[in-house]
């Protein structure tokens, strides 16, 4: 899997996720730059990544995971091997 | 010990004597002597040695165990599972077995059947909440493949007993503190931020919170005839000593870790300068919810038993709602833990954990209507005059939970908040009626200037400022004015009272 389509399909997540079409996110973007991702709404997009990709991140992954950098860096890794 | 005592100075200033006078090698285990010595001071009995050692020993063994067995992914839940279930037995049977037993006793009585139960008194280790909680995080964290465990069991006897955490917090996680086995030189220029910040703490215990203590004794102590206005008073000045006891607590431990090399994480953020409840709990006692978060919410959130909730929920009500449901029920369950988590006790379930997910739960439906009533009628949210509502809003919010935290049982906590509902607003401004709870003008005057300091040093915080990091900026002349005025405001204000002798901190019980 390319990393171009992993963002494409993230941004189908993201804006499902926050009910908002005008998010683009890039490897940089973190909670602090989407209004509603605050730790009440973090699992609800983990798990809809989750859904999106047919994998699954574990819990350190969940808790410490910092920026959609990291999260294409697992999506990745689980999925190209 | 109490860290105010005098008792508690000597200790401080042996250790850290002793701590940079010996060898590189050696220097963190002055740390682990004190830290023990601190822990078993006030009880030094068998069974608590016991009580400790076994959460130690489960911790390390378990860790070691589950870090061999990675790659066993099945073998190595089975081991985190047991290790959390043990390390939390010791917790639950040391502080919640009068709980369990008498709801036991109660909802026996509601079906009919008869339960006799006991209370029972048994010792309990100084620290137990942080100690048990912070090992359970280790255990998960080498589980989760965050740390590596620690191989030298008496150094992970130092983290598990680090003598400055024990009393109110921080709760630390063993992947940030390296540091701790770190040789850490003198220097004088840590020694200076810490020593402002223990006076800081000193200064919000002994002028602020202690002089409250009186006023919120008294009134409670007496709320049949001191009721109405003196109630309200009593409660905003109850929430006012919680905080600058706590965060002075706070305040002393981290100054004494800053002189020692080694930062401890914030556990406060100008708590009182938070628009809504949902903010304060971001602010306020950051580490405890922090770690719930990451041990408790998140995996409850994520678990099959709350996803499967969500699947159902969302063939019913559709994905919006669904999406509620699964938060709101992770969340209610997080906030029980949490008001549990300060005693066994109902007051503390109500006051510290359900009454908090009701503001929270209330926040999150009324804030898009609010919303929409703002801007049909054109408010700004964002005006000074707004923004100050919001905040005297959500402070009461929590003066008015915290009267449960005070009351030694529900029903007084009722009974306190009816006696509430009575009006009587000249005690305020009648210049005698204030004064016959145990404060006098001079009292108040000295709280008014002290609450003003304590305001402006938090908001600097609240805006992203450290406030020793500016003092040292400043002219020495001038630095050192705003220090001795710090040092001779305790020795002047201080309350010490006759025969001083410290008020129980109030999150020491936990």
């Amino acid at each position: 899997m390319k990393k171009e389509e992993i963002y494409e399909r993230l941004n189908n997540v993201f804006r499902d996720v926050f009910d908002d079409d005008s998010i683009t996110v890039n490897e940089n973007t973190t909670s602090n730059d989407i209004e509603d991702w605050d730790s009440l709404e973090h699992i609800n997009l983990v798990v809809a990544v989750e859904q999106e990709f047919g994998m699954k991140f574990n819990m350190g992954e969940v808790t410490t995971m910092k920026n959609v950098g990291e999260m294409v860096d697992i999506i990745m890794e689980r999925k190209n091997n | 010990m109490g860290l105010t005592s005098f008792t508690f100075l000597v200790f401080v200033l042996v250790t850290l004597v002793g701590y940079f006078i010996v060898p590189k090698k050696i220097k963190w285990l002055v740390l682990l002597v004190s830290s023990l010595y601190f822990l078993f001071y006030d009880n030094l009995t068998f069974d608590i040695v016991g009580y400790v050692l076994i959460i130690l020993l489960v911790a390390y063994i378990f860790a070691l165990l589950i870090d061999k067995y990675k790659n066993e992914t099945k073998k190595a839940k089975i081991l985190v599972v047991l290790s959390v279930l043990i390390i939390l037995g010791v917790l639950i049977f040391l502080k919640y077995t009068n709980f369990i037993g008498i709801t036991i006793k109660h909802i026996g009585n509601i079906f009919g059947f008869s339960y006799k139960f006991q209370k029972v008194y048994r010792n309990v280790p100084i620290g137990i909440s942080y100690f048990s909680l912070i090992m359970i995080s280790y255990v998960v964290d080498v589980y989760r493949g965050l740390c590596k465990p620690q191989k030298n069991i008496l150094k992970c006897a130092l983290f598990m007993s680090y003598f400055p955490i024990l009393t109110s917090g921080p709760f630390i996680r063993y992947k940030d503190m390296n540091e701790l086995y770190e040789p850490h030189k003198f220097d004088y220029d840590r020694m200076c931020r810490g020593l402002i910040r223990i006076a800081w703490g000193v200064f919000k215990i002994l002028v602020i919170s202690e002089r409250l203590a009186i006023f919120v004794n008294f009134v409670y102590a007496n709320y049949l005839t001191y009721n109405g206005f003196y109630i309200a008073l009593a409660a905003i000045f109850f929430l006012l000593q919680l905080y600058t006891n706590f965060s002075g607590s706070i305040d002393i431990i981290m100054g004494i870790s800053k002189i020692i090399g080694i930062d401890l994480p914030e556990n406060f953020n100008g708590p009182f300068f938070s628009r809504s409840v949902t903010e304060l709990w971001r602010r306020w006692h950051i580490t405890l919810g922090a770690w719930l978060k990451d041990y408790v919410f998140y995996p409850l959130q994520k678990s099959g038993f709350i996803q499967e909730i969500g699947r159902f929920t969302k063939k019913i009500f559709g994905k919006k709602i669904s999406k509620k449901i699964m938060l709101y029920l992770a969340m209610l369950i997080m906030w029980i833990l949490i008001g549990a988590w300060h005693n066994g006790a109902y007051t503390f379930i109500i006051g510290s954990g359900i009454l908090q997910f009701i503001y929270i739960f209330l926040e999150d439906m009324l804030t898009p209507i609010a919303k929409k009533i703002n801007s049909k009628l054109g408010i700004d949210s964002e005006t000074f005059g707004y923004k100050l509502y919001q905040r005297i809003r959500t402070f009461l919010l929590f003066a008015l939970a915290m009267i449960f935290f005070s009351a030694p049982s529900v029903g007084k906590a009722l009974d306190i908040i009816r006696n509430m509902f009575v009006w009587n607003p000249w005690i305020l401004f009648d210049n005698k009626s204030l004064y016959l709870c145990g404060l006098d003008l001079y009292d108040f005057r000295v709280l008014g200037l002290a609450i003003i300091v304590l305001f402006v040093v938090d908001y600097y915080k609240y805006i992203g400022k450290d406030v020793t990091s500016w003092l040292f900026k400043q002219n020495i002349v001038f630095r050192w004015i705003i220090i001795y005025s710090l040092l001779f405001a305790i020795i002047i204000f201080g309350c010490y009272g006759v025969g001083y002798n410290p008020a129980n901190f109030i999150y020491r019980q936990f």
